[in-house]
């Protein structure tokens, strides 16, 4: 290959920004942990087929309620335990320790611990059971947590999280006055995150970047407003096309739209982010503002744009 | 989202009152996934807002950032704690008296730096509001289930001894920098796609206009019903999907050339998109 040295800057300037996000990104995993970390072991790596053989009875799992106020469930991994885990809603990977990934085979033997709170990357659980519940395959991260450590050393040993890949492929209640968490499998497979952060870093540009479009999906056959100034709720209907969906429904230029799908429309963008979220076809309420009272209406949205 | 073990022990957890009501309400919540995977609703404080809290059964309490609390007019005692008169969910749930924990926690302000969850998060609602409800996450359904639980009272935690569960702040600066070096921008706008203003069918016959609506962009460029859409700019459209696709960062005011097939002749239309949707 032969590339002038301007091309050859241009090269490695990329190669440092590439390198730059990654150290970026690493660092932000190492530090909030709800990262996931797989880069190599996708989350998704089962069909929507073999989802649909699960069988699809709820099962009730008990959990502890922790003095920290923590919910502690009881698992095994690889078939060794039970060990205690914290189940959490707003962790977007499953965290073991190295306790927990040497005792039942996580990691193997000579696998390197990490720079930082013993962090050994990327792994696969065979087998993760809870309660009645068995999923096979599962990515976790290996890391000595150190909130995870610290609620351990003052309430008995805790080994790790389960977070967003194991409950996303469930119906999930979680019921605090019971001590009850109820599975129910609803065919959903988690996306792999951590590749979708990789992927977004890498595609980005220096400089200014470009604005988010929200994509409406479906026509509505309405425009909305708002004047800088107003500070109130909702948005300014002005413009209702004749014909339209929204026009059948009954909406009028100068109501005042304040929900579209439960969702507030409290500026322009709101309305589409909302309008994004609902396919052709589904009717959903939508209430205005109209003479000082609330009125609901009921858009069905057509396919279109 | 793990939290320093400090703030789980403050045990001035007073749980919040609901709003009076006689039967178990149960309340349809819409959410949506951050590019994080973090589960995000929003919320208004006192009236103001929206903001995007994460629902975290792993945060002892609902945190927000100092910049919110200050927007939204919270009372804050000397110890970082502040109490929200209104505390509103979309979707209709309100919840008084919400003890908050005002604080600019490294795990917020780390995402927000690099723009991670493809969002602005504001903060998060944790166990002492999310206890007071049954709540059934279903990631194939558009709304969570919020089921009071009435009568019950979710126990405050409790006073506990543990060390290093701070360890994590620490990293808070050390990410900033390097998120600063990477280059790596936050971008939270948000802007409207531009609206055509055509209804159309879409099956074996390819994406065929149903309907024109009058006054719209796609009237002034001379869309006829029956029209079949073939090609937006250089990209081939077969489906209704790739209809959406070629369209999906044109915001207002682009201009496209269309081909479309009517009857056997193809025309070439171009329409610049307007406002609506």
């Amino acid at each position: 290959m032969n590339l002038s040295s301007t091309e050859m800057k241009k090269v490695k300037s990329k190669r440092r920004n590439a390198s730059g996000r990654r150290v970026a990104l690493l660092a932000s995993v190492f530090t909030f942990a709800f990262l996931p970390f797989s880069f190599s072991a996708p989350a998704e790596d089962k069909t929507a087929e073999e989802k649909k053989k699960l069988d699809e009875k709820p099962v009730t799992v008990p959990f502890e309620l922790l003095k920290s106020r923590h919910m502690a469930v009881m698992v095994k991994v690889n078939g060794k335990g039970p060990y205690k885990l914290i189940f959490d809603t707003g962790a977007p990977t499953n965290l073991v320790n190295n306790r927990l990934a040497k005792d039942a085979g996580v990691t193997k033997k000579g696998d390197k611990g990490g720079l930082m709170f013993g962090m050994g990357g990327a792994k696969t659980m065979d087998t993760l059971e809870i309660g009645g519940v068995k999923l096979e395959k599962v990515p976790v991260m290996v890391m000595d947590h150190p909130t995870v450590t610290a609620i351990s050393n003052a309430l008995g040993p805790i080994d790790g999280i389960v977070g967003f890949p194991f409950f996303a492929q469930y119906k999930t209640t979680v019921d605090y006055q019971k001590k009850e968490l109820t599975f129910t499998p609803n065919g959903y497979v988690p996306g792999d995150v951590m590749q979708g952060l990789m992927n977004k870093m890498m595609g980005g540009s220096k400089g200014k970047p470009e604005p988010n479009v929200a994509a409406p999906a479906a026509v509505w056959g309405f425009a909305v407003d708002k004047a800088g100034k107003d500070e109130a709720d909702g948005v300014e209907v002005k413009e209702v096309f004749a014909g339209s969906p929204a026009a059948d429904a009954g909406l009028k230029a100068g109501d005042r739209l304040l929900t579209l799908d439960g969702r507030w429309t409290d500026t322009v963008a709101d309305t589409f982010t909302a309008a994004s979220l609902v396919k052709p076809g589904r009717a959903v309420a939508v209430v205005v503002k109209r003479g000082g009272k609330d009125v609901t209406l009921t858009v069905k949205p057509a396919k279109g744009l | 989202m793990r939290w320093p073990i400090a703030l789980a022990l403050c045990g001035c957890l007073a749980a919040p009152a609901l709003a009076d009501d006689k039967k178990p309400a149960r309340y349809e919540i819409p959410y949506r996934l951050t590019d994080t995977k973090h589960v995000l609703v929003r919320a208004k404080l006192n009236g103001k807002g929206p903001f995007n809290l994460i629902l975290d059964t792993g945060a002892p309490a609902v945190f927000i950032t100092k910049a919110v609390a200050k927007k939204a007019g919270a009372d804050l005692d000397d110890k970082g704690w502040g109490t929200f008169d209104a505390f509103e969910v979309e979707g209709g749930l309100k919840v008084d008296k919400v003890k908050t924990r005002v604080e600019d926690l490294v795990q917020i302000e780390g995402m927000n730096s690099m723009g991670l969850a493809g969002v602005e998060l504001h903060g998060v609602i944790g166990y002492n509001v999310l206890a007071k409800f049954r709540i059934e996450y279903d990631f194939t359904a558009d709304k969570l289930a919020f089921l009071e639980l009435k009568g019950f009272e979710p126990p405050s935690p409790e006073k506990i001894e543990a060390k290093g569960g701070d360890d994590i702040q620490t990293m808070g600066p050390l990410v900033k920098m390097l998120a600063a070096l990477s280059g790596i921008k936050p971008n939270f706008e948000v802007v409207p796609r531009g609206f055509v203003g055509v209804e159309f069918d879409d099956g074996k016959g390819g994406v065929v206009v149903k309907k024109v609506l009058p006054g719209s962009p796609a009237e002034k460029a001379g869309f006829k019903t029956g029209d079949v859409i073939e090609a937006v700019k250089a990209a081939t459209i077969e489906t209704g999907a790739d209809l959406a696709k070629a369209l999906a960062k044109a915001g207002v005011g682009t201009k496209l050339k269309v081909t479309v097939k009517r009857g056997d002749k193809t025309e070439e239309l171009t329409v610049e998109l307007g406002k609506g949707l």
